[in-house]
């Protein structure tokens, strides 16, 4: 490792710092951005950047790269694991269409330049397995979200009004999952899939608990906010792939009013796309996207990913359980339910989204009008890997929101539906390079809350990223195929201040971290003592066998809460 | 092949024969296009002998002669798997037995197999023939595991018997097995035909169409509804498949 970097003549897009395409040196000591004055230049590694794009390093805020569901996706779908991408070298063997394998996910993110991944719903029962599984993905800096949306203990506090112990409650489930934030999906509605029911509107009751969705994402919300945890809420909404259930989320965005953060949103609302339906049923299903951006645009304390579907193969997975067997039974396709303890589901469909079925062209020109009619500012570019499809596929969605032409080009060879049902092809925006980069990287450090990650200030992480590409000299509307094409092999990546990827080659494995928030500064668990142990008569496992602790993981960073 | 092909003279017919009996599964996936190819390139075809990669000509004797687009093997391919794998026109004669994976993903063409195949005979195939003279193991015309649809086209004759898992999930082709099978016939299977002119097992399970003859004597599972025509089902899943016995 040379502990010391030189990157020469970037012309660097860091939107964090205000800077669109300046040409400028970056300098890389033990791990970090530092000033000029604190290397030794003559024993620096130097990077001839000139005439290259200079951002820092990718961050993925949801997708499923851990965990139990991901696992048993690639238990039941061998089909996905005959795809050999590479044989053994001095990395590991990797194989997986678009389900990979652990290694896999961390040198496929590597080479698109990204370097750090979030895990979007951990079941706490699982998070020793989702850990094993983070700390077998190379290169990147990890994170898991736990699912609390159906928690027992939470539904109760919740019922009881009592915030103290909703509070604690939060504070004790994060640092026993060694988890990173408050993951809630679909409110209320797993705990219904349990009597075979689910939760569709935010005032349906929840069985047994006598309260309704609503009031699981407002006390979440208020939780979260005066426990000033560094990510928000990050709602997967009720109602999720059912046609008209725009109108749920736009519900549901509404209820993050009256909450104030200064540092980020409130409220994130995770893969849109499949939250964003209207009409009434799949035969007059159109898109909702316009309610939807208008809500958001409106609200200055909530944030949205785009969940974008890519034509091909995919597999869905999610913590809700329910729509996945509505999936399951739409596609006639293999299912499996998973994860239905006291805390939450999941469920797993295989899907291959197809050009020419009016309905995935839908989601597919949906994913794109969310991407271009929200807000740059307040929407991340994600697939809600693998449900939407590849994450390697990103560049091909940066692309598409940079040029109209590119997306003219692709309206000709999906059906015809999109062209009555979505407004995407009367859409003129081509978001700039500067946007796309946000939306990639500072926008989704800012709402995870981590500040030295997504920018290339003083103090922040060394994870770089390099391109092929001179942004004062393309013009992204026209030559969107270079677009497409490098962000796909980044010219270096280099990741805590060591180079990884060289022309879209891996040269070598490194561990990073992960984050876990530590907030047990603002309440004390000993308040539900007697509850937890009540809880736990009745869990599947002990109280003393449940999470995980801090030095069975290989790189833990414990992330304190003031 | 046609008429005009052989004037052109362009095409051979090649002959490969086992230097030795092989010790461990050889995986070569030889199609009647390594036919239309130069001598010294066939004697570099890549094949694996288990975990090591060598060329066709450290296994086999390779010969080239006549004028078709056509390949014997000579001999006892038994532990050679993946022959004819995605073929899609031309010829495949096997003197012999031959190993597991035969005619995998066809496309086109035929394959016949003087002697028995092994397990996983024509799985996925999309068109052309396989013929067996002898008898074939299990799974025959499958789709390959977790996969949704097998056999999708195309023909696959047994003349003597073949075991367990005959064209499930298929949804197009005919198979034909002249003699005996065992159980699992035709599961899930959503079209084509499968006729069976012995005894065999059960049949039909979770069928979502698609007609199966049989012969001889079968299972009917409860689920299949008794009609003029024969048994329809299964009902499980709503199926329209039939079973008729001939």
């Amino acid at each position: 490792m040379h502990h010391m970097l030189w990157i020469k003549n970037g012309i660097v897009i860091d939107p964090k710092n205000k800077i669109d395409g300046e040409k400028m040196d970056i300098f890389v000591k033990n791990g970090k951005i530092v000033e000029e004055s604190e290397v030794k230049k003559d024993e620096c590694k130097v990077i001839d950047a000139s005439n290259k794009l200079v951002v820092a390093g990718g961050v993925e805020m949801h997708a499923h790269i851990a965990g139990s569901k991901i696992n048993t996706g690639r238990t039941m779908r061998p089909e996905e694991m005959r795809v050999v991408r590479q044989t053994a070298n001095k990395l590991r063997a990797t194989v997986g269409r678009v389900l990979l394998t652990s290694p896999a996910i961390g040198y496929e993110y590597a080479r698109m330049g990204y370097t750090t991944a979030v895990e979007a719903a951990n079941p706490p029962i699982g998070s020793l397995h989702t850990h094993e599984e983070l700390d077998a993905i190379p290169i990147l800096d990890k994170a898991a979200l736990p699912v609390f949306g159906n928690w027992h203990p939470v539904l109760k506090f919740v019922a009881e009004k009592d915030f103290e112990k909703l509070k604690a409650f939060i504070v004790w489930a994060l640092e026993r999952t060694k988890g990173f934030g408050v993951k809630v999906v679909n409110p209320g509605g797993i705990e219904a899939w349990m009597y075979g029911k689910n939760c569709r509107n935010l005032d349906d009751e929840v069985p047994g608990f006598g309260i309704t969705p609503r009031d699981i994402i407002t006390s979440l919300i208020r939780a979260n906010e005066e426990l000033d945890l560094p990510h928000s809420v990050h709602l997967h909404c009720n109602n999720l792939g059912n046609p008209g259930n725009y109108q749920t989320t736009v519900e549901s965005i509404k209820l993050a009013a009256g909450f104030k953060n200064d540092k980020r949103q409130v409220l994130h609302v995770t893969h849109v796309q499949f939250n964003a339906y209207g009409g009434s049923s799949w035969r007059d299903v159109c898109s909702g996207v316009e309610d939807i951006a208008k809500t958001v645009n409106s609200m200055d304390n909530v944030t949205i990913d785009m969940g974008a579907a890519i034509f091909g193969h995919a597999t869905a997975m999610t913590g809700d359980a329910p729509f996945q067997f509505v999936l399951h039974r739409l596609l006639g396709a293999k299912w499996s339910n998973k994860d239905s303890e006291i805390e939450g589901g999941a469920g797993i469909v295989p899907i291959m989204y197809l050009p020419k079925n009016p309905v995935h062209a839908l989601q597919w020109a949906i994913g794109l009008e969310l991407g271009l009619m929200v807000d740059s500012d307040k929407v991340v570019l994600t697939t809600d890997y693998p449900n939407g499809g590849p994450f390697t596929e990103y560049p091909y969605v940066m692309a598409m929101l940079m040029s109209k032409k590119m997306r003219e080009k692709e309206l000709e060879k999906v059906h015809q539906y999109v062209q009555k049902a979505t407004n995407l092809p009367a859409i003129d925006t081509e978001r700039t390079l500067y946007e796309v980069i946000h939306m990639t990287r500072s926008l989704p450090a800012r709402i995870l809350g981590l500040e030295n990650k997504g920018h290339l200030g003083i103090g922040a992480d060394a994870d770089i990223a390099i391109y092929n590409i001179n942004p004062n000299e393309i013009d992204p509307s026209t030559q969107y195929e270079v677009i497409d094409k490098e962000f796909r092999r980044a010219a270096y990546t280099i990741k805590a201040g060591d180079i990884i990827v060289e022309n879209g080659v891996i040269l070598k494995e490194t561990w990073g971290r992960t984050f876990w928030i530590d907030a047990r500064s603002k309440a004390s668990p000993e308040i539900i003592d007697s509850d937890l142990n009540e809880f736990f008569n009745y869990y599947s496992i002990k109280r003393r066998n449940f999470g995980v602790k801090e030095e069975w993981i290989r790189n833990p960073e414990r992330m304190g809460v003031r | 092949m046609d008429k005009k092909s052989r004037e052109d003279g362009g095409e051979m017919m090649l002959i490969l024969k086992p230097k030795f009996d092989f010790e461990v599964s050889v995986e070569a996936e030889i199609t009647p296009d390594l036919a239309e190819k130069s001598l010294d390139e066939i004697k570099e075809f890549k094949v694996w002998y288990g975990k090591e990669v060598k060329k066709l000509k450290d296994l086999f004797e390779i010969k080239k002669e006549g004028d078709e687009k056509k390949i014997i093997l000579d001999g006892d391919f038994s532990k050679v798997k993946w022959i004819g794998c995605g073929m899609t026109e031309g010829e495949i004669i096997v003197k012999g037995s031959v190993g597991t994976n035969c005619g995998a993903y066809m496309k086109g063409g035929r394959i016949i197999i003087e002697g028995d195949a092994d397990d996983l005979l024509g799985m996925e195939m999309m068109d052309g023939e396989i013929i067996v003279k002898g008898n074939a193991k299990n799974l025959i015309g499958c789709p390959y595991y977790g996969d949704a649809t097998g056999m999708q086209g195309g023909k696959i004759v047994i003349e003597g018997n073949a075991g367990n898992y005959i064209g499930e999930k298929m949804s197009g082709g005919v198979i034909e097995i002249k003699g005996n099978a065992g159980d699992f016939i035709g599961i899930e299977m959503k079209g084509g035909e499968i006729i069976i002119g012995g005894n065999c097992g059960f049949v039909g399970a979770d069928m979502k169409g698609g007609v199966i003859k049989v012969k001889g004597k079968c299972d009917i599972l409860p689920s299949f509804k008794r009609t003029e025509e024969g048994y329809v089902g299964d009902v499980n899943v709503g199926g329209e498949g039939k079973i008729i016995k001939i």
